[in-house]
């Protein structure tokens, strides 16, 4: 069968008409989430965001892969060496990436001058430290090898496993420097990063629940069992949430084991933040206790709890989940000072916040800067969240 | 407008009686009290411990008694006797306990609030009039950067930028004179405040406390009045010959200033987090060190009458910023007139 | 030519851009119109056609986004003519302008009034710039205006919040603002939708009153015919950013020419028709004016298009009778036949 070239074209705008209005039927009978999500994916800083949000989650997934060290490999010959410099060619020949092998010794003195040096610090009133130095031994380059076994691991939780992307067979590697322990500050970042990114998830999550259950109690029954829940709200926002968090945090136990205090610092950071959602939640029921559209559904004889899951929880949901999305900025950083100030996070466990611990004297971030390098993250988590809280806030606009 | 003040001074006396419950609630939280963390510490120490003296304590402080019960006697002697309880760990009463630092946290959150406000409020009306030019970015940039950074880190990065400059660290609001002073109790809190090293002192706390508030009050200003520019008494004003500075700062101003006054009370609780932290960080002579010893050692009068404090001085806020907001909205005063 | 028929406002190819992500829109394309003192000229129109910008354009009120260009001449109090669009819209000159010898009525009164001061406060704001200084005299003049628009007990009124006022009287209110400098133009854009039918009739009387008194020129911008035809001497239709049909009230009334014209007059409800005649409309609703295709902007909804014709040009302004001129290719061949 033969075609002549007029009809073929006359087919193929036919065709590309067709696409064309199928797109903009699409557009018409999007879905709200899907509008916004097309919204948002016009929103310049929320995309950049939302990548490298998932670049950290994805990170912090395969955690136990990409770091070299586990959390409680240490050297103590490594104590707060500075990053170690990885290394291209040697002898001017180029052998692909290497490092040399790095590490702090004590200063070799004579006895008269130790006992000096012991007398002008006991003058200054300070603890007798031994003075160090780093010695590199530039001979033997040690190349950085790729998929080389280390320490043991659950891979997901779920599959034991001793392999890690990178690192090398003799000596060690710190590409973010040793904290005051030798341990590796990058390995530590990014196991700390399981604890840090998931807590404001979960912590999100139990006051979602907590804000969705006792906004709608107190939304939908209203009377005196709204009048207590309102007082109740208005105390709690009342309080300095840190001092709060705080005093709670000191309720917890020593020596619990860490997935249990994980979970009780979660439960704290979001005994807090629900009354947020849970006034947000009640508003909405009130207002929309009396639009037509509940009222018609009511007179077509629609249940309650239909009405409620069906017409108007969707009414209102887009905008709970970008109150919830501004909302963990501030979770980050309520962990993070707990964890700093030791009553959140404790070793063996990390997080960010435990990392940076180390910053909390001037004199040892003017002796090593590189504990300074969690910040780094933090900021940028918490940028990231603020931004693409934004662009969520302006995509679920309907008037924008 | 007599009467409006008045029905809301009474609405906050039940929230100030349910907030002294959950306080008390909170505080008598951890496991064991203080006498048993004090026995435990003794005992490491390898100390006998007189059986009999500890039980005649545990009386004496109502300890060996339900927490309800505690709590209204210490309610009770609050109200009656102005008596906060005892504070174990600094052997003192209470209040003559916080009575050292907590002048100067007031004053310190007074300054950082003016501050907060002084340095928000004209950038964020910038911000606005100027939209999209190169200062409305840098400062919603900046804006964005002091709200992600936690305080504390704030405080040790301008530390160490200090020290980085200056050679010194920075040690605490008070010079040593003045600390040797206050603490033999030659010099009274408020003869510092005319000091002029106090005050150069009291910039770096100031700058680390109030930046996150400052830029979340800049957002919300500048948010706000976008708003009001884009309403229609602007054309309509605009319409009639007024000029464009008139425009902003008669009308939308006023009306743009609404949220950040009801906003009031966040930005003291949000300075009471700040300062609890940084001044635990840099060592401030505040009450946030003295909240932070307290809860470890389970003093919990002294914690829990800090807490009480803070929270009575949010209500304040509070109450003060409904006031302002009735004088500056008139609809706000007539429906509470109304409301009667 | 004598003083008296020399026009108070000339307008000429005025046109409003607006820049935007997609393009460049252009909701006023060429608009040109001329008012005489004491005379009434009515802007006709749907919603979107172009209307409001075009009065706002005369203020120089638009947004900043909005670029006008075209020349607007306008005879001041001293006699002289100035082209509004040379000033700088946020300078002196032009506020000086503004208020005093150009004044306008927003449609909607309920959100024109800042709700934060009374609305003597924002009446006596007007008199304070443009004609005293002294309080005491700003506020008399104040309180006659009001007594004159009809607001009764106006010394209580005056330090009453827009909140406590009717929409009826902050309407009156908004004409006291506009009408209390004693403006040359009065742009009156939709003064009356807001409002029900008895406040509308009892406010266009004012109105009325009012210009006689003071013989103003006004410009009135509406939707609706049947004010037109009570208020206006001379009508002039708008569609998408052009006027397609001008003349006095009587020619319009008596004989439309555009056939969008015709379509709004038909979709007037009239006072004796049958029962049975359906109202007509007009299909569809005024498009974008972004990237508009050549030809006719009424084409897709006219209903005596006629195809390769109307959609190759637009056509311009063709006079027919007297005053009376409209755009459309229809007029062109019955001229050329006559």
């Amino acid at each position: 069968m033969t075609m002549s070239e007029a009809d073929k074209k006359a087919l193929r705008a036919q065709k590309r008409a067709e696409k064309a209005r199928r797109k903009e039927e699409k557009y018409y009978l999007a879905s709200q989430w899907q509008l916004m999500a097309r919204k948002l994916g016009k929103h310049q800083l929320a995309r950049i965001s939302l990548v490298i949000l998932g670049f950290l989650y994805f990170v912090a997934l395969f955690g136990n892969f990409l770091a070299p060290y586990s959390l409680t490999e240490y050297d103590a010959n490594s104590k707060d060496l500075p990053p170690t410099p990885v290394h291209f060619s040697h002898d001017g020949k180029f052998i692909g990436p290497f490092v040399y092998h790095a590490e702090r010794q004590t200063v070799k003195m004579s006895v008269a001058e130790k006992s000096a040096a012991q007398k002008a610090a006991k003058e200054r009133g300070e603890k007798y430290t031994p003075p160090t130095l780093i010695a590199t031994d530039d001979t033997e380059p040690i190349p950085i090898k790729w998929f080389v076994h280390g320490s043991s691991y659950k891979f997901l939780g779920l599959i034991e496993s001793d392999l890690h992307l990178f690192g090398v067979e003799k000596g060690k590697v710190f590409l973010f420097g040793a904290d005051s322990m030798g341990r590796d500050l990058f390995s530590r970042i990014i196991l700390g990063s399981q604890v840090s990114l998931t807590i404001p998830f979960a912590g999100t999550l139990i006051s979602f629940v907590l804000g969705l259950v006792i906004g709608s109690i107190s939304g939908y029954f209203g009377g005196w069992v709204d009048n207590v829940i309102q007082r109740v709200i208005e105390v709690l926002n009342s309080l300095p949430s840190l001092p709060l968090w705080m005093a709670l945090s000191a309720a917890i136990p020593a020596g619990i084991p860490p997935v249990q205090m994980y979970l009780l610092i979660t439960i704290i950071l979001s005994l807090i933040s629900w009354t947020g959602l849970a006034r947000v939640v009640r508003g909405k029921f009130m207002s929309l206790k009396n639009e037509d559209y509940v009222m018609a559904a009511k007179l077509a004889g629609v249940s309650d709890m239909k009405i409620i899951m069906k017409h108007m929880v969707p009414g209102f949901m887009s905008y709970l989940i970008v109150n919830l999305t501004l909302g963990i900025p501030s979770m980050i950083i309520g962990e993070t000072s707990m964890s700093f100030l030791g009553l959140g996070i404790q070793s063996p466990a990390t997080s960010w916040g435990v990392l940076l611990k180390e910053a909390q004297d001037v004199t040892s971030i003017a002796l090593h800067p590189w504990c300074l390098i969690p910040l780094f993250f933090v900021v940028l988590t918490v940028l990231a969240f603020n931004f693409l809280g934004d662009g969520m806030r302006d995509a679920a606009d309907p008037y924008k | 407008m007599g009467n409006y003040i008045l029905k809301r001074v009474l609405t906050f006396l039940p929230i100030l009686l349910i907030m002294s419950l959950v306080i008390f609630f909170i505080i008598q939280l951890p496991p064991g009290d203080y006498l048993t963390s004090y026995v435990a510490g003794l005992k490491a120490e390898g100390q006998i411990v007189d059986e009999s003296e500890l039980a005649s304590l545990k009386e004496r402080y109502g300890l060996d008694q339900p927490w309800f019960m505690q709590y209204f006697k210490w309610m009770g002697n609050i109200l009656t006797r102005f008596d906060f309880g005892y504070s174990f760990k600094y052997e003192a009463p209470v209040w003559s306990t916080i009575a050292s630092v907590l002048p100067m946290t007031i004053v310190v959150s007074l300054v950082t609030m003016l501050f907060n406000y002084l340095v928000g409020i004209p950038i964020g009306i910038y911000s606005a009039v100027h939209q999209y030019s190169i200062g409305d970015y840098c400062f919603t940039l900046l804006g964005f950067i002091g709200m992600a950074v936690p305080n504390f880190l704030f405080a040790i990065l301008l530390m160490y930028g200090t020290y980085i400059w200056t050679g010194t660290a920075f040690i605490g609001l008070y010079t040593s004179e003045v600390l040797v002073g206050l603490q033999q109790g030659t010099m009274q809190w408020w003869e510092v405040l005319g000091r002029g090293d106090f005050w150069g002192r009291m910039a770096i706390p100031i700058i680390v406390i109030g930046t996150s508030g400052t830029c979340g009050t800049l957002r919300s200003m500048r948010a706000q009045m976008l708003d009001e520019l884009g309403r229609n008494y602007v054309l309509c004003a605009r319409a009639k010959g007024v000029s464009e500075k008139r425009i902003v700062y008669k009308y939308c101003l006023r009306a743009a200033l609404n949220p950040t006054v009801s906003g009031l009370s966040g930005v003291l609780s949000h300075i009471f987090n700040g300062s609890t932290i940084s001044a635990i960080v840099m060592n401030l002579q505040l009450v946030g060190p003295m909240l932070y010893e307290a809860l470890k050692a389970q003093d919990m009068y002294l914690a829990g009458t800090i807490l009480l404090v803070m929270g009575f001085l949010i209500i304040i806020g509070t109450l003060l910023s409904d006031i302002l907001l009735a004088w500056l909205d008139p609809r706000i005063r007539f429906s509470g007139r109304r409301a009667e | 030519m004598s003083e008296i028929t020399e026009p108070i406002i000339r307008v000429n190819d005025l046109r409003v851009n607006i820049k935007m992500d997609e393009g460049t829109l252009t909701p006023v394309r060429g608009v040109s119109f001329e008012i005489r003192p004491g005379e009434t000229l009515g802007l006709v129109g749907e919603s979107g056609c172009g209307k409001s910008l075009t009065s706002k354009a005369i203020l120089g009120i638009n947004e900043k986004k909005c670029q006008s260009s075209g020349e607007i001449f306008f005879q001041g109090e001293d006699g002289k003519t100035i082209d509004l669009l040379k000033l700088n819209p946020r300078g002196k000159e032009i506020r000086a302008i503004r208020g005093k010898q150009i004044s306008m009525i927003f449609q909607e009164p309920m959100v024109a009034f800042s709700p934060m001061y009374t609305i003597g406060n924002q009446i006596n704001e007007c008199t304070m710039l443009h004609i005293t200084k002294d309080k005491k005299e700003s506020k008399a003049i104040t309180l006659e205006m009001m007594k004159k628009v009809g607001i009764a007990n106006a010394e209580k009124r005056y330090d009453q919040y827009p909140h406590e006022f009717s929409g009826g009287m902050l309407q009156r209110a908004l004409i006291a603002m506009a009408l209390v400098c004693k403006p040359r133009l009065l742009i009156a854009d939709e003064p009356t939708t807001a409002l029900d039918v008895t406040i509308q009739a009892q406010i266009l009387e004012l109105m009325q009153q009012l210009q006689k008194e003071m013989q103003m020129a006004i410009l009135f911008i509406t939707h609706d015919l049947g004010t037109v035809a009570k208020m206006c001497d001379r009508v002039a239709v708008m569609y998408l950013g052009r006027i397609v049909e001008t003349g006095t009230a009587r020619e319009i009334y008596k004989a439309p020419q555009h056939p969008y014209t015709r379509g709004l007059m038909g979709s007037v409800h009239k006072i004796g028709s049958r029962k049975l005649d359906r109202l007509y409309s007009i299909e569809g609703t005024v498009p974008l004016a972004l990237n508009l295709k050549p030809g006719c902007g009424f084409y897709e909804r006219c209903d005596a298009r006629v195809e390769g014709v109307c959609d190759q040009a637009e056509p311009d302004l063709i006079q027919l009778e007297g005053t009376h001129c409209a755009a459309c290719v229809h007029c062109r061949k019955e001229g050329k036949a006559e």
